[in-house]
């Protein structure tokens, strides 16, 4: 009978020593998984070849042909132009040369001292036709486009991104982190194990729905969007040991995400489409903050969230997609420099709106993708506009938030000295991270859902504190590998308009990692800004998918993105 | 488009920006991650300010206290009152820096893991007090104030050591609107926060500093009128001891015996040894920091400086130290400091283990044998070997004058000679009297229940 009575307990303990048996090796398990999956993703984006391709050549009296290795391509007198004509009647910038999708060429003049002629007619845009002789400041050429079978070769040529097998083996490692994730924290008895079990579901289905879509349209590069679902993956942990009853939101959210990314992929994929919708662009931004103004609740001191019944939402993180659209700009309009104070004076009202909002992280967000297209556009030649601009911009703004952000000021470096008031949020975040040590405590077992914002600002903290320093570093290391990838696509770009967007919105990625993980870790002063795909929130997860567009259409290997047009050989054989 | 290309680059500067604060702050984690988890806000280790989990045992297994969910005592209220002053209460009037001492070894933090532990079970603060000894040497204490403490000086295990008055932390008494003064200083712990003026028993280091420093010293010849005039005063004994030796002096107490040895020794002298033997040092083990001694005798007179040689004037003990002291001279003149944790347990693993702190060599093995010998024979000749039936006692007692009209403290110290119960004991009862009718009586319970232990449980 004692017997008995014995195996019956060791039945109803055994499954406790599996859980934990479980656990602790998914402690070591995870962040290894992590890394495998996030070097497998981030070595193509970092290492891929960019070859110099040659699009046309330019027939310079005299004989010299010089190749356009560009879409995109300025003529000039500077070292830097992407045709230099060391002439001294040609101008420093002298005319942008344009190609288009279609394969048509156009020339601008940039604002030149001389101007452009195109069969001896002074003009300030034309279109090229073949056999057009252009004259720039008195040197007479032609445009020699290459032929169709030419470009079929340079496509095919062209670095290839990795193989559908290739991303069909991230896809899967991915599938297993999520699977391992979602059982642990079911065994580990967390609150609405339901619901956060359809969470992790809800995205493994989601990345794979979409990797299909791929596959339906021929594009097999899914390292971006691999980074981007293990990510959200990751946001859903803390989700489902922080507020497990919001996992089913956040996943509805991210779905919605990854429709808008689709949507502004496809609103890119045509540059002559994306520069309309850059209006509607500029008037829906600044429409969200001046909606925000006047019907906007107040919550923590900034008044930023629109609540229309049930939902409640953030209209200044979507207003960060549309900044970046109205800040990217093609190479013909950036040689002119009203655009950039057109731009400023757009960037200023927009200043003035958060300002009014109180909203400071938004704001401090907002300048620096600012500085960013600033920076790109003009270079060097605007950058003393641009610093007193930008003086003046964070100038308003801490003035008028002086009293709400302040604090954060004053306890920055200083967390260890107030821990019961003012550093409370923070050293309480470090004690619990120092808590986890490298592997975590374990799902479930943080104490960071006690403390305010353990889902969004200090999100870092969370998923240290359980899953260990190891995952919270590889969570960082992930955006990084999205914003070099950004960096190394701009040489290849097809257009400036893709290569402001996609650094632009990289920049945007990597000042909310910034203000949020090193806030958190009081390197640099609190600010509440969301960590993106990580932390918590609708309109967050809605803007960092529609900012992952942007890279995503910067992408120009074969096959990769879908806001690419493939090549139409065929087509372009039949006329 | 290549200036755009070149101009990206900017981007660099954020993510560089990015790494960089992360390297800084892995930096700062690498350098203080423990700091962190040890401080007192931490919410994984501590409670509103304690130890979040935990058990405090005694050498027997004994659960003493329990940390979780606001510390749970043990159900015996004799032994809560006896081990207080060690364990602290609730409402941190008396604190212990046990648990914050022992909190990284509690926790079983380590760098690579944090505070994630396989197992379950509460960690474990092993002492090396034994509960019943404890008891019985409250109970032996009655209603004197003072303190008993008795300990193992081959290994420095401190069997019991209690101090009182004490109280029940699970039904604290009034004790600021207390006015019978059952409750005088009854916060501190005596054993460790007083410092008592030594009287008598201070001439055990005396002449431990006699029979170092004076080589004809055991030929030396005293005589004793009840009365020894000196410059600046006299000496006064309670009765004439006549002519004696060092050896019937120390067993009479003689004061005129040892003013007429301090006058050979000098001030400067017994100045030296008090220094060499730390008599007046604080002394520190688990964390605690007992209380400093005294003993100046800058600008004394020669009758003053007599009177420090025999344990009043402004001398002060600890009794902690002193018994650290006696401890050394039962262990033939090296000591092991006293100490309170055996061990800390964590999943059944021993993540701490004391180890006998050896102190240096105090005296030469010749001096702690004629001391012993010396203490040996006053239990022989005056304090009776049937009080410690069954033990090989060695003691000097003491009756240290206070002052201010009240009655003289009680004090007792000395060990037990045998191999097999190798014991340093102190006794120190406030206004309790005449020193050897006093304290006998209350050690010679306790070494009882002492030996009754150590014969029951093994692992001495």
């Amino acid at each position: 009978m004692e017997s008995l009575i014995g195996f019956v307990n060791s039945l109803t303990e055994m499954p406790d020593t599996y859980v934990r048996v479980y656990i602790a090796t998914l402690r070591y398990a995870a962040p290894l998984l992590s890394l495998i999956l996030l070097l497998r993703c981030a070595m193509p984006l970092l290492t891929f070849r960019r070859e110099p391709e040659i699009w046309a050549w330019l027939c310079v009296q005299g004989g010299e042909k010089l190749p356009i290795t560009h879409w995109e391509n300025v003529i000039g007198r500077s070292r830097l132009s992407d045709v230099v004509i060391n002439f001294s009647t040609v101008s420093r910038n002298h005319a942008v040369l344009t190609r288009y999708d279609d394969g048509s060429w156009t020339i601008t003049d940039a604002a030149s001292s001389s101007g452009v002629l195109v069969n001896g007619r002074k003009v300030s845009i034309c279109a090229l036709e073949p056999g057009d002789v252009i004259s720039i400041g008195g040197l007479e050429m032609t445009l020699e486009p290459i032929s169709a079978q030419q470009e079929r070769r340079l496509s095919e040529l062209r670095t290839k991104a990795a193989s559908i097998w290739s991303s069909l083996g991230n896809v899967l490692l991915l599938s297993i982190f999520q699977f391992l994730l979602a059982s642990a924290y079911g065994m580990a008895g967390v609150e609405r194990a339901g619901e956060v079990l359809l969470g992790f579901g809800g995205i493994f289905v989601c990345q794979w729905a979409l990797l299909l879509f791929y596959f339906c349209i021929r594009r097999s590069s899914f390292e971006v969007e691999t980074i981007a679902f293990f990510l959200c993956t990751v946001g859903m942990a803390v989700i489902a040991s922080t507020v497990p009853e919001e996992a089913v939101k956040q996943l509805a959210a991210m779905v919605l995400g990854v429709v808008v990314f689709l949507g502004i992929g496809w609103a890119l994929r045509d540059l002559e489409r994306a520069k309309k919708m850059r209006y509607l662009a500029a008037f829906a931004g600044i429409g969200f903050l001046l909606i925000t103004l006047v019907f906007g609740e107040t919550y923590n001191g900034a008044k930023n969230w629109l609540v229309i019944g049930p939902l409640s939402i953030q209209p200044s993180e979507l207003s960060k997609v549309c900044f970046v659209f109205v800040g990217a700009s093609t190479m013909d309009r950036i040689m002119n420099k009203r655009n950039l104070i057109l731009f400023i004076a757009y960037s200023a009202l927009l200043c003035v709106c958060l300002a009014l909002m109180n909203d400071f992280g938004t704001a401090l967000i907002f300048f620096c993708a600012f500085l960013i297209v600033a920076f790109l556009r003009s270079g060097s030649v605007g950058t003393i506009a641009l610093a007193i601009s930008s003086l003046a911009f964070a100038g308003v703004v801490a003035v008028r938030i002086a009293p709400h952000a302040l604090r954060r000021f004053t306890i920055w470096r200083h967390i260890w000295e107030d821990t019961m008031d003012a550093g409370y949020q923070q050293t309480q975040a470090l004690m619990c991270m120092a808590s986890g040590g490298l592997f975590g405590l374990g799902p479930g077992k943080g104490w960071m859902k006690y403390l305010f914002a353990s889902d969004s600002d200090m999100v870092f903290a969370t998923i240290t504190e359980e899953w260990g320093l190891l995952m919270g570093v590889l969570t960082i290391l992930a955006v990084v590998a999205l914003a070099l990838f950004a960096l190394r696509s701009a040489a290849v770009s097809r257009s400036g308009f893709y290569t402001i967007g996609a650094c632009t919105a990289a920049g945007i990625l990597l000042v909310q990692v910034i203000l949020n993980a090193l806030g958190t870790v009081d390197i640099v002063p609190l600010t509440g800004v969301t960590f993106p795909f990580v932390s918590n929130g609708g309109s967050s997860m809605l803007c960092t998918w529609g900012l992952l567009a942007f890279v995503k259409a910067a992408d120009t290997r074969q096959n990769a993105s879908f806001a690419v047009p493939l090549f139409r050989g065929r087509r372009r054989d039949r006329e | 488009m290549n200036r755009i290309a070149r101009r990206a680059l900017a981007l660099l500067l954020l993510t560089f920006l990015l790494l960089g604060g992360l390297a800084w702050f892995l930096w700062e984690y690498a350098a203080q991650a423990e700091t962190w988890v040890m401080h007192p806000g931490s919410p994984h280790v501590y409670d509103d300010g304690r130890l979040a989990s935990g058990l405090v045992k005694d050498r027997t297994g004994e659960v003493l206290l329990d940390l979780s969910n606001g510390r749970t005592y043990h159900s015996s209220a004799l032994y809560r009152e006896a081990t207080l002053h060690w364990l602290g209460d609730r409402e941190g009037n008396i604190s212990t820096p046990l648990y914050s001492y022992y909190t990284a070894a509690m926790t079983g933090y380590d760098p690579i893991n944090g505070l994630y532990r396989y197992g379950s079970q509460p960690p474990s603060l092993n002492l090396t007090l034994l509960a019943e000894v404890q008891a019985a040497a409250l109970e032996a204490m009655g209603d004197y104030r003072g303190t008993l403490a008795v300990y193992n000086y081959k290994t420095g295990e401190i069997l019991c050591a209690v101090s009182t008055p004490t109280f029940d932390p699970e039904d604290v008494p009034d004790v600021a609107g207390d006015t019978t003064g059952a409750y005088e200083g009854v916060y501190l712990n005596r054993f460790l926060q007083a410092a008592y003026p030594p009287g008598s028993i201070f001439k055990i280091f005396t002449t431990a500093a006699a029979l170092d420093s004076i080589p004809d010293v055991l030929d030396m010849e005293f005589s004793c009128t009840g009365v020894y005039e000196m410059e600046g005063g006299e000496v006064t004994c309670e009765s004439a001891h006549g002519d004696q030796d060092l050896k019937t002096a120390f067993a009479n107490s003689c004061n005129c015996a040892f003013a007429q040895l301090m006058e050979r020794l000098g001030g400067d002298t017994l100045a030296n040894y008090v220094q060499w033997y730390d008599i007046v040092d604080s002394i520190s083990f688990d964390g605690f920091t007992s209380e400093e001694g005294n003993f100046d005798i800058r600008g004394a007179a020669p009758v003053q400086i007599a009177w420090s040689g025999i344990g009043q004037h402004n001398d002060l003990i600890n009794p902690a130290r002193y018994l650290a002291f006696v401890g050394a001279v039962a262990n033939g003149g090296t000591g092991v400091m006293p100490h309170l944790v055996k061990s800390v347990t964590l999943d059944g693993k021993e993540v701490y283990t004391a180890a006998p702190q050896r102190g240096d060599r105090l005296m030469t093995l010749n001096v702690a044998e004629t001391l012993r010998d010396f203490m040996r024979n006053n239990v022989e000749t005056s304090y009776g070997d049937e009080n410690f039936p069954g033990l090989t006692v060695c003691a000097k007692s003491g009756t240290a004058e206070v002052g201010g009209g009240r009655k003289p403290n009680a004090m007792f110290t000395g060990f037990v000679r045998d191999a097999e119960y190798p014991l340093a004991f102190f006794v120190a009862v406030e206004n309790g009297g005449y020193g050897s009718s006093v304290c006998v009586p209350i050690i010679s319970q306790v070494l009882e229940a002492c030996k009754a232990a150590m014969d029951q449980w093994d692992g001495f």
